[in-house]
């Protein structure tokens, strides 16, 4: 009895002791090869050129009404002057749930455009929002809180702008208020949204919510 | 190859297949096959931590007494799949996200598990190594079926998305059959796989009887005509 205990829990040292080996000679890179991919996903609508600033680490929480809270923003800048505000939020209003977004504002409030980054939208019908099925998503390029106005940022099978994905107005109505709520928080934050001190990366939340996405 | 380790092979393929036969591993198998590319990542991870599973626990079956086999194999395997998912973040990030929620899986999948009970922990390693690259090649056969077969029906494509697994000249394999939006989504949604898994445990349950029957026919025929 005492053997066969003993030789569980040396069975269960060994498991462990490979998964620390393991986790300690994997960490650093991973941490690396996150924020790699975070960076890329930012470049989608920030090409690398037009900031110089580390745009990664460059960033603060923010709470938007209407999303899932707290919504991270990264700034991008050229020699310290603004060059677009990036917002990386959650929609809860998905038809399958949470829907991620990532969001490029001008300084101005415009959209540099929209990128859908996580979703689990109904294949062949709410996953036409990713750029790669379709060019639906696009609509939101170059438009602002003035154009159209602000109570028309809504489908239009619900009476607003946009365009609506034939059956799946949840989806689209989920992705084009998102869109909204970020520009009315632009809006009502304007003066400092570019002024806030970036936050310390050891208390991120968002850091790990960045990369432990699948 | 002598003829034990050609038995197992075919045992793993297609007697005794985890999939068709032995219907282990549903959760997986049924979650993932929405495409050709996503059923081969599923497969090939799975297929990786049977054969180092069936390995090890080979390995430690002299000195695990029975009462503690089931927690020793549920250890092993799942330190196994860590490692695994580990290692594809630090090296593999760009498949590891394609393939990141079904790493998690495979611990859920009882083929690893019943083939350490059933197969490595009575039998000599080498028939072990065997037996996971049989078992587990089997396995990725169904996954690899299923979802071609769900792609094409539901997206109207073959082996779209490749290059996240296989790297950029991936993007070549990407067949069309159909224009875009004109495939029947009930193949891509839940609904689809069980009906996939369905007609193919059929088909092969049709092919093994008529042979069967041919068989028989000829038994009854040979002594006539010797």
């Amino acid at each position: 009895m005492l053997k066969t205990l003993l030789t569980l829990g040396l069975i269960g040292l060994l498991a462990a002791a490979l998964l620390s080996g393991v986790h300690l000679a994997t960490r650093d890179r991973i941490a690396s090869e996150q924020q790699r991919q975070a960076l890329a996903t930012l470049n989608q609508l920030v090409p690398e050129s037009e900031y110089d600033n580390a745009l990664v680490e460059d960033w603060f929480n923010a709470w938007i009404s209407g999303l899932s809270a707290p919504s991270t923003i990264y700034r991008a800048r050229m020699d310290g002057e603004p060059v677009a505000l990036l917002a990386d939020v959650i929609t809860p209003d998905g038809y399958s749930g949470d829907i991620r977004l990532l969001v490029g504002l001008t300084p101005q409030g415009e959209v540099i455009g929209v990128r859908v980054l996580e979703h689990r939208e109904t294949p062949g019908l709410g996953d036409q929002i990713e750029l790669k099925r379709s060019d639906w998503i696009r609509q939101f390029d170059g438009k602002s809180l003035a154009q159209p106005p602000a109570q028309s940022w809504a489908a239009d099978r619900r009476g607003g702008a946009f365009d609506t994905l034939s059956s799946a107005t949840i989806t689209s109505s989920a992705v084009i208020e998102a869109v909204g709520n970020v520009l009315a928080w632009y809006a009502a934050n304007r003066e400092n949204a570019f002024e806030i001190r970036t936050e310390s990366k050891d208390s991120s939340t968002s850091e790990t919510r960045d990369g432990n996405n699948p | 190859m002598n003829a034990g380790s050609i038995e197992i092979w075919r045992q793993g393929l297609w007697d005794n297949n985890p999939g068709l036969v032995q219907l282990l591993g549903l959760c997986p198998l049924l979650a993932v096959t929405g495409t050709a590319v996503n059923g081969l990542g599923l497969g090939l991870a799975t297929l990786f931590v049977l054969v180092i599973s069936n390995l090890a626990v080979s390995a430690m079956r002299g000195i695990i007494s029975p009462e503690i086999r089931i927690p020793v194999f549920v250890l092993v395997i799942a330190t196994l799949v860590t490692v695994v998912d580990l290692v594809m973040q630090a090296w593999f990030s760009s498949l590891s996200r394609t393939l990141g929620i079904f790493i998690p899986l495979i611990v859920t999948n009882c083929t690893i598990l019943g083939r350490a009970e059933a197969f490595a922990s009575r039998r000599p390693v080498g028939d072990a190594l065997i037996d996971g690259l049989a078992q587990g090649t089997g396995f990725a056969a169904v996954l690899v079926v299923l979802g071609a077969a769900r792609e094409i029906v539901g997206h109207g494509t073959l082996m779209a998305d490749a290059h996240l697994l296989l790297g950029d000249w991936a993007r070549a394999l990407e067949i069309k059959f159909l224009p875009q939006q004109t495939g029947l989504l009930l193949a891509v949604l839940p609904p689809g796989a069980f009906i996939g898994l369905g007609l193919m445990v059929a088909a092969r349950n049709r092919m093994i009887r008529s042979r069967a029957v041919r068989a028989e026919a000829s038994a009854h025929t040979d002594p006539q005509t010797a």
